[in-house]
């Protein structure tokens, strides 16, 4: 037990440690954020150190907070679990950026069994991905169900009737750029016609807002539903296979990438006429800083999703 | 508190063990433990601790409003404290007994 200082080592009252509570996450913050800092401010008024020792516990709590998110457990896991689907759609993006830049990269380096590799696996990594994301909001679907039963569809009313729009937008818009890329040459097509090549990346960035919309109504949705512990369990699992997949998808990019640009840098580029001599294709570092990213964001998701459903099921067990 | 991490310095069981005698504020929760079992609590780890015991409505605030907002006990928790005592009292009462075996048998070998 530590003795209590006397009056003359007291300190004088200063905000200084109180400022860390800026980093815990913002409800958290609303809970408990007045209390903690009460209790700073007494811990200062009493003259107790409140010097590094408590500015890393403060730290270091925020962090466990931001870990963890907030909340019930179930509704952490959901949270967790929506995170993940955040990050697979900013993968998305990214995945399609390489797509997009390289296409064709095979018709220049055809013979590269280990570049193929790496691709093939990429390809068949993102099939199976996508078919656990298409698993895990089949077996929501039922709860879905429940929450439009129960009135719920005003809550998520917005979200879908603006990603319906986009989408209805993107369909109408890809039909327009298709007939258009009919009417012209394969050089046209691939940048020489400069109208082309706006009206292609307006499309490029609508299809990226419909794809960011979608994502809006599904995490929305999670946080509307009540799903029972064997959805949960599901869910979280299914958040850790997804983040596992991207951290494997984003090395094989990078293994392919790496390939590719020592053997034809050009062909990072499709060997096309905008062909980049060198392997640092402004496009592809773009897109490899968003896959980077979304595989952090995905992990971050994954974990939060398997505490909190861990703690969900010490709580259910206990009682 | 957990059966899996029943220790006699879980902040949890700490703050459960304060405020089995009585409503107290985070200040005083820290002056109490402190005086109790000779541990001090961050103020992260101790607010980090409540609102987990508070999640799990073992514990709840006697007052909603203010800043200096005292907790008090729930009878969930008073049972959660009671049944983690009790596995710490079987694992002292189980360390002693092996250590007196050990002891007499050392004597009875000399």
């Amino acid at each position: 037990v530590s003795s209590r200082p006397s009056r003359r080592q007291r300190r004088r009252v200063t905000p200084g440690p109180s400022t860390l509570l800026a980093l815990y996450p913002p409800a958290w913050r609303r809970r408990y954020g007045d209390e903690l800092d009460a209790l700073i401010l007494d811990i200062q008024a009493d003259g107790r150190d409140t010097g590094w020792r408590v500015r890393a516990d403060l730290v270091r709590s925020a962090a466990r907070e931001r870990l963890r998110g907030g909340g019930d457990p179930s509704r952490r896991v959901r949270g967790g679990s929506s995170l993940v689907l955040w990050a697979w759609a900013l993968f998305a993006l990214g995945g399609a950026i390489v797509a997009k830049t390289s296409e064709h990269w095979q018709r220049t380096l055809p013979a590269d069994s280990a570049a193929s590799a790496a691709f093939s696996g990429l390809v068949v990594i993102s099939v199976a991905v996508a078919a656990v994301i298409t698993g895990g909001i089949t077996v929501t679907l039922p709860a879905i169900w429940r929450l439009l039963r129960a009135g719920g569809w005003p809550r998520i009313r917005a979200r879908v009737l603006c990603a319906t729009a986009l989408t209805v937008t993107v369909v109408a818009a890809t039909a327009g750029l298709v007939a258009w890329a009919g009417r012209l040459s394969p050089a046209g097509r691939n940048g020489h016609d400069h109208l082309y090549v706006a009206a292609f990346l307006c499309w490029a960035a609508l299809s990226a807002t419909c794809l960011l919309a979608w994502t809006a109504v599904g995490a929305r949705t999670a946080t509307e539903i009540r799903c029972g512990r064997a959805v949960l369990r599901t869910h979280t699992c299914i958040a850790g296979m997804v983040a596992i997949a991207m951290a494997a998808m984003t090395a094989a990019t990078l293994a392919w990438w790496t390939i590719v640009g020592n053997r034809a840098p050009g062909a990072l580029t499709g060997g096309s006429a905008l062909a980049h001599p060198s392997a640092l294709v402004p496009q592809l570092m773009f897109a490899a800083a968003l896959m980077v990213l979304a595989t952090a964001i995905a992990a971050v998701g994954a974990i939060r999703a398997e505490r909190a459903f861990t703690e969900l099921s010490r709580f259910v067990t206990r009682g | 508190v957990s059966s899996t991490r029943a220790r006699s310095n879980d902040p949890p069981l700490l703050i459960l063990t304060s405020l089995a005698s009585g409503e107290k504020h985070g200040y005083a929760l820290l002056q109490d433990i402190e005086q109790f079992a000779g541990v001090v609590l961050g103020p992260g780890t101790l607010y980090g601790a409540i609102a987990r015991l508070e999640e799990r409505r073992l514990i709840e605030p006697v007052d909603e409003s203010g800043r200096r907002r005292p907790y008090r006990l729930t009878a969930a928790g008073a049972r959660e404290l009671s049944d983690t005592l009790a596995e710490l009292r079987m694992i002292t009462d189980e360390g002693g007994r092996r250590l007196a075996a050990r002891t007499s048998f050392a004597g009875g070998g000399a």
